[in-house]
């Protein structure tokens, strides 16, 4: 049965209550016992066969005949008036087809302009040009040699927050008396950390190939959503969504920064509009590094009261942050949340300033607001005398927090003692006798807590040909993450195929069956469960079929690699048996993901820990281990699951360490915003990682039993490795990463 | 402005490339980067380009036997070399180093694997049988932002003539 449902939905901790369209399928949630044959079985690729060989086509490969290049001319300054642009020396360069600056009439409508006469920041972007080739796109770049007043800017926190410089209200959340409770505290620490600008340096920039045709408006798009870019485009250009299709096959990562359809998909597009060509607008690395994005840097102060056995009976966290997204608060979250305490308060004020807005990235506040929290925790494990671990299982909480109510599942604890098992947590304290290589070692932990439990709506079509192999449709596109395998598996064990009788297709809105953006780890929660459904369908009707075929009772039948059983034994015939009578036609099943359970949250949680070597002379920190335990219910696929857990701790070992976007504070320019300059990890930097996952399927949540990976694994590392730093030498530096200078000195 | 000065005017030259055993020839600026021919006039867009100033390995393809940057190399200096790209090694079925990449999962987005593909096999070629460190060394050149390298580290050595 069909209906409409009010639902709660939630995207990386926003609540929304809305509508959604369901169609029972009657399916429950498999058990933990269920004998599964492909899903929880490590499962290579879907698309290794393509990406090794270099056949993937990603957007930056799109090339279509007659297609015009675009090139983007930024700010070199923080803040500046543009008062005079060569727009004539421009249009002047052989093969320029089309110059787009501030004063142009736009095709498109948007808030504050995507070209700047006022830029607000270094890297903004100016003026845009479209040409026979890239060069002469240059070329003209160049030419356009805009004047330029410069103004006043500030590029630091402190000015800012001095100046009150606020982007939008002063944000506080609190429950109890938290200054009460601080002053009755038996035990009291407080700490002041800075975390770092971190730029999600995706190898695949952001890039778009538009053509706007007389019928259609159709867009490639590196995005992380293509839905959502449809809708941004069909709202600006004023068109029926029904009338732009976005294309996103392949995508050379995202981690958050590519969201919607963003400036290089609205400008190609408008681009294409005026020259009726193809347009394709690349951002050169410079231009990514300066304009893809930002996880905003912070300065964060919490302070905890405890009792002296370390049960915590205050935690207020302020933080300060760096531009960050537009009505986005959730650096306090993770204090507002993770423990069980009466006495709480968050506030976090985002900061105006002349630098690129942050925007989402892998876990964004929540990973800074965990890198404070649980270097705090430590600091309070220390003060107590108590082991930092015991700390946390003692103010271990069993319910939400902040909603006062119980989760889907939690298996935190299960992650503490299986992260210590694998690191050897209860021997830690020997890595800190004197070592015969006269570095400093030591051990830390951190815990971590995010959402991505997922929800409506999410669709998926399943349609088994005559041949008897069954193509799933979903309306996601895989930027690494392997949705795609995941879905073939959920698919593949539903209907009882073998893996290489499924084949899934997504990254095209044109089959108008819609999924959700991958961001916010939802992706898993909110597909699988309506890929199944899908497969579900189809097999209920070819079970129904069967029946026919057979003159056998459906419910009699089971599907089983490849074959059609009946469950006494007395049948078994292949898959084809049946559908090979089909003829042209198929048999078509569609599926959706269902509504959240009632006065629940659906949270993940883990734990890790780092072993790190200091170098007390040359101030240099290496990371020589991590082990991770995470609960993100069952786990469709293992060895996928294991490769993003690997990806999202290098990218918070690089937090910790050596990433951070460096601001020139007489200029206001970034100055590392180049690949060589920015330090992202490479394999030399790369520890042994041992990676573990709670054995429990969220059986509440939905009916694959899954919650999402996509964010959990980078929040806790860089505390850890804060933590193992402050174990191996006594000092915790004040702000990350940790530099050789900054280690220098805070183990002088 | 962010883009590279090139002044003066440009003298195209005749080059000859030999890609993948087949012979290109061009009028073209000889200062061009290998990478851009290789992508756009010849269509290879196996061959990536991550950062076009040598810092991430994506463009990596074989300039007789050795992996190169292709980004960071003139047009006019490839002439006379072999040139191997991804499409290339791959032209008779995937390798095994390929397969291992595969069933090691030494990939996510995909996008850095040609170039990771090409380095190692450079290095196989050159070195049948690498210990752990020598690949960790040759590969450091190759950026992996979605972080596979635990992954890749293990099927390279998975093809290694030798113990690690
Ligand atoms: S594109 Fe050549 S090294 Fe990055
Ligand atoms: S697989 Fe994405 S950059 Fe390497």
């Amino acid at each position: 049965m069909t209906r409409l449902v009010k639902t709660v939905t939630e995207m990386e901790g926003r609540f929304e209550e809305k509508w959604v369209l369901v169609e029972d399928d009657g399916l429950v949630s498999w058990e933990a016992e269920a004998a599964l044959r492909h899903v929880g079985h490590p499962t290579p690729r879907l698309t290794g066969p393509q990406r090794v060989s270099g056949a993937a086509r990603y957007t930056v490969d799109v090339a279509l005949p007659g297609m015009l290049h675009a090139a983007v001319l930024r700010s070199p300054v923080a803040h500046g008036r543009v008062t005079a642009l060569q727009v004539a020396a421009a249009e002047a360069i052989a093969g320029v087809r089309a110059v787009l600056t501030p004063a142009s009439e736009l095709g498109f409508q948007q808030r504050s302009g995507p070209l700047h006469d006022e830029p607000l920041y270094a890297g903004a972007p100016l003026a845009v040009v479209a040409a026979d080739t890239l060069a002469a796109a240059r070329e003209a770049c160049r030419a356009l040699a805009p004047s330029i007043e410069p103004l006043p800017f500030t590029v630091d926190i402190e000015t800012a927050w001095q100046e009150q410089r606020f982007d939008g209200d002063l944000h506080e959340e609190a429950r109890g008396d938290v200054e009460a409770a601080l002053a009755a505290a038996a035990v009291r620490v407080e700490l002041v950390v800075s975390t770092p600008g971190q730029l999600q340096t995706p190898i695949e920039p952001h890039a778009a190939v538009a053509w706007w045709k007389p019928d259609e408006l159709v867009c490639f798009i590196a995005t992380q959503g293509m839905f959502d870019a449809r809708a941004e485009l069909a709202k600006r250009f004023d068109l029926p969504p029904e009338r732009v299709r976005v294309i996103t096959e392949y995508v050379g990562g995202g981690f958050g920064g590519k969201q919607n359809a963003g400036f290089e998909a609205l400008i190609a597009a408008e681009l294409s509009r005026r020259t009726g060509r193809p347009v394709r607008l690349v951002l050169d690395r410079h231009g990514e590094q300066l304009d893809g994005g930002c996880r905003p840097a912070t300065r964060q102060t919490v302070r905890l009261g405890a009792t002296a056995d370390g049960m915590l009976t205050a935690i207020d966290a302020e933080a300060l942050v760096e531009f960050g997204m537009s009505g986005w608060r959730a650096v306090t979250t993770p204090a507002l949340t993770l423990y069980r305490c009466a006495d709480v308060r968050g506030i976090e004020a985002n900061l105006r300033l002349e630098l690129r807005r942050g925007n989402a990235f892998r876990a964004p506040a929540v990973m800074e607001g965990i890198t404070a929290l649980e270097q705090a925790i430590d600091e309070l494990a220390i003060e107590t005398g108590l082991d930092p671990l015991e700390l946390r299982r003692r103010n271990f909480a069993d319910r939400d927090q902040s909603a006062d109510l119980p989760y889907t599942s939690n298996s935190l604890l299960w992650c503490y003692d299986r992260a210590a098992e694998l690191a050897g947590w209860p021997d830690r304290d020997r890595w800190r006798e004197p070592q015969a290589d006269g570095l400093l070692r030591g051990m830390g932990c951190a815990a971590q807590i995010w959402w991505g439990g997922g929800g409506p709506p999410s669709h998926a079509s399943c349609r088994l040909g005559g041949d008897g192999v069954a193509q799933v449709v979903v309306g996601v596109q895989d930027i690494g993450t392997g949705t795609l395998t995941a879905a073939r598996m959920v698919a593949a064990e539903e209907l009882g195929l073998p893996l290489d009788r499924v084949t899934v297709r997504g990254g095209d809105t044109a089959p108008a069956i819609y999924g959700p953006v991958a961001g916010g780890s939802q992706t898993t929660p909110s597909v699988m469960p309506a890929v199944r459904g899908a497969a579900a369908a189809v097999r209920r009707k070819l079970l129904a079929l069967a029946g026919d075929v057979f003159e056998a009772e459906p419910d009699d039948l089971v599907v089983d690699d490849g074959r059609i059983r009946s469950r006494d034994g007395g049948l078994d015939e292949p898959y084809t048996a049946v559908t090979a009578k089909l003829g042209q036609a198929s048999i078509d099943g569609s599926g959706n993901r269902g509504p959240n359970p009632d006065g629940y949250r659906a949270n993940t949680f883990g734990c890790q820990i780092a072993r790190v070597a200091v170098d007390p002379g040359t101030g240099s920190v290496r990371v020589e281990g991590i082990w991770a335990a995470h609960d993100i219910g069952r786990v469709i696929n293992p060895l996928g699951a294991s490769s993003q857990v690997e990806g999202g701790i290098l990218q918070g070992m690089a937090y910790a360490l050596s990433e951070q976007r460096v601001i020139d504070r007489t200029t206001g320019v970034p100055v590392n915003a180049t690949m060589d300059d920015y330090k992202v990890p490479t394999m030399m930097d790369t520890p042994p990682i041992v990676v573990a996952f709670a054995p429990l399927p969220d059986t509440l949540l939905n009916t694959v039993g899954a919650k999402g990976l996509g964010e959990p694994p980078i929040i806790p590392t860089a505390a850890a490795i804060a933590n193992a730093f402050r174990h191996a030498t006594g000092r915790r530096a004040a702000a990350l990463p940790l530099t050789r200078a900054r280690v220098l000195e805070a183990i002088a | 402005m962010l883009v590279p000065e090139r002044g003066g005017a440009v003298v195209p030259v005749t080059v000859v490339l030999c890609v993948n055993g087949e012979r290109h020839e061009f009028e073209i600026d000889p200062l061009e980067r290998l990478a851009d021919v290789l992508r756009d006039r010849i269509g290879l867009v196996g061959t990536k380009v991550g950062c076009g100033e040598g810092a991430c390995g994506a463009c990596a393809v074989l300039l007789d036997g050795r992996a190169v940057a292709s980004c960071l190399l003139a047009v006019g200096s490839a002439a006379g070399h072999r040139i191997e790209t991804i499409e290339g090694l791959s032209r008779d079925g995937l390798t095994p180093l390929q397969e291992a990449f595969i069933a090691a999962d030494a990939l996510q987005c995909g996008f850095c694997t040609p170039g990771q593909i090409v380095a190692a096999t450079g290095l196989l070629r050159a070195e049948p049988a690498p210990t752990r460190a020598a690949v960790r060394q040759a590969m450091s050149g190759n950026i992996c932002r979605c972080g596979c390298y635990p992954k890749i580290e293990q099927a390279i050595l998975s093809c290694s003539g030798g113990d690690g």
